[in-house]
């Protein structure tokens, strides 16, 4: 399959609740005193992270985001994977998705590497028997041997870190989206999620990569985003060089 | 498509996730013990004792009757309570996949539900001792249990994902929940029969969780059940089922922002 991801004057707005608002308390004082104080019970803060985002990404294209921290990288990444749904505007997606974005995500700390393997090789949309197909790669790759029989919660975070690429490039997808997470592993991962990573590029049909090193970005993307205040612009490699 | 139907018919097609999630769960929770999940067996097999002797002897009823019905009515509460206690962040607590996974989100529910059963399962076993240790008869209308059962649980999956759609969205009902829980148990006949109440009765009927216990424990203690019973479970499931359908179609995607 093709891999395409197209993006139609896309607006993603959503609610700040604090505690007053996620009350029910207020809620019901808010019925109760019919309305008076609405301004205050009532007042959401909408917040628009995304605002009429317009482009298509082709099979074949690894796409850089950059911006600032809150410029809307990640509400931009799980806009793609499908996490969250627009208010307005059309979404294309064609292809497995697979994402790494949190730290951790779908993991149990209380089930063992193994156990983990199989729970997000099946949360990913995989077989068992894909998995047991893909175990020895994902051994190779995290080196982390015994490990590996231990429950999660007893790993570093750079060791969580492999689990989780490891298991997310397993799943052969079409579409990776991958959010600044390199940074916590060691030199020789680093060097390994290199390697592993232009083996991948060449299979993966649309890569999104969201990160803060220009380096890195450079060095993997062919296109790059750039985000201010949720509004996209595309720019050059000739623009990111200059800074 | 609209988007709560989108979402259930995803669901629907993956039960083996399903599964597999309900019992990683269950696993996960029982890791690091000798027992496991006999735990929960094991607990029910003494609150059904302690509370067994002394409830009949309060209610001066003979103990070869009143400790079967209990017993069907302490399982049934358990399921049915904890179920409604977890659905409240069935979605918060989940936040971690909601957030990183496009799946859909009528998932977690059944995934709740589902691991609850498998809990059920575990205590189901301990209903049959007690009926052979107490001399029950055994005959067809137990049969009946297990279509009850189904109603209970189908009912029970509308009702997660009602309270976790609204807990998502107002954390306070975790806790009022789980505080008023231990209350409608002594409103509900767990440890006793509706029958027992003297003249409202009848009112008991109004309490959805009554016609849940009703409606499994008359063909488990050999006894048909009455039709109304039924009547009410079925038109609860239609109701109810529209009801949360319409609510989650209305704010299946703002689930993902508020968890």
């Amino acid at each position: 399959m093709t891999a395409l991801l197209t993006f139609d004057d896309v607006t993603i707005q959503y609610p700040i609740y604090n505690s007053r608002n996620m009350s029910l308390r207020n809620q019901l004082i808010r019925i109760g005193t019919g309305g008076r104080i609405e301004t205050e019970a009532g007042h959401v803060q909408i917040v628009t992270a995304l605002r009429g985002a317009t482009f298509e990404i082709r099979q074949g294209d690894a796409v850089g985001l950059i911006g600032h921290n809150g410029a809307g990288k990640s509400t931009l990444l799980r806009t793609m994977a499908g996490v969250y749904t627009p208010m307005h505007g059309r979404i294309t997606r064609q292809g497995r998705v697979a994402t790494m974005l949190d730290l951790g995500a779908g993991m149990d700390p209380d089930l063992s590497g193994y156990e983990n393997i199989t729970r997000m090789s099946m949360l990913l949309g995989l077989k068992k028997a894909e998995i047991a197909a893909n175990l020895a790669d994902i051994e190779a790759f995290t080196e982390l041997g015994n490990f590996l029989q231990l429950p999660v919660r007893t790993y570093s975070a750079g060791m969580t870190t492999r689990l989780l690429f490891a298991v997310a490039t397993s799943t052969k997808p079409d579409i990776l989206l991958v959010d600044e997470m390199f940074g916590t592993g060691d030199a020789e991962f680093q060097h390994k999620a290199k390697a592993r990573m232009e083996n991948l590029l060449q299979s993966v049909g649309i890569f999104v990569f969201a990160s803060h090193s220009m380096e890195t970005v450079l060095q993997y993307c062919n296109r790059f985003f750039f985000l201010e205040h949720g509004t996209i612009k595309e720019i050059g490699r000739e623009d990111i060089k200059a800074g | 498509m609209s988007p709560g139907l989108a979402d259930l018919c995803r669901t629907a097609r993956m039960p083996g996730l399903i599964f597999y999630m309900a019992w990683s769960d269950i696993r996960a929770r029982y890791k690091r013990s000798v027992l496991g999940p006999l735990w929960i067996t094991l607990s029910t097999a003494i609150g059904v004792v302690g509370m067994g002797f002394i409830w009949s002897a309060l209610f001066k009823i003979d103990r070869t009757t009143y400790i079967p019905m209990l017993t069907v009515g302490l399982i049934l509460w358990q399921f049915m309570s904890a179920c409604i206690n977890e659905s409240t962040t069935a979605f918060t607590r989940q936040a971690n996949i909601i957030r990183n996974l496009n799946l859909p989100l009528s998932l977690y529910p059944a995934q709740l539900v589902l691991r609850h059963v498998l809990n059920l399962a575990h205590n189901i076993p301990l209903f049959f001792i007690v009926a052979l240790i107490l001399g029950v008869h055994f005959n067809a209308h137990m049969l009946m249990a297990a279509p009850a059962l189904l109603l209970v649980v189908l009912n029970l999956y509308w009702m997660s994902l009602l309270i976790g759609t609204l807990g998502a969205r107002f954390r306070d009902l975790e806790y009022l929940v789980s505080m008023v829980m231990p209350l409608i148990m002594f409103m509900s006949p767990v440890m006793y029969r509706p029958g027992a109440l003297p003249s409202f009765g009848k009112y008991m009927w109004f309490n959805p969780l009554a016609d849940m216990i009703e409606i499994v424990r008359y063909p488990l203690l050999g006894t048909p059940t009455p039709m109304f019973i039924y009547a009410i479970n079925i038109g609860m499931l239609a109701i109810g089922g529209a009801l949360t359908f319409a609510l989650f179609n209305a704010k299946r995607n703002r689930i993902a922002f508020w968890v």
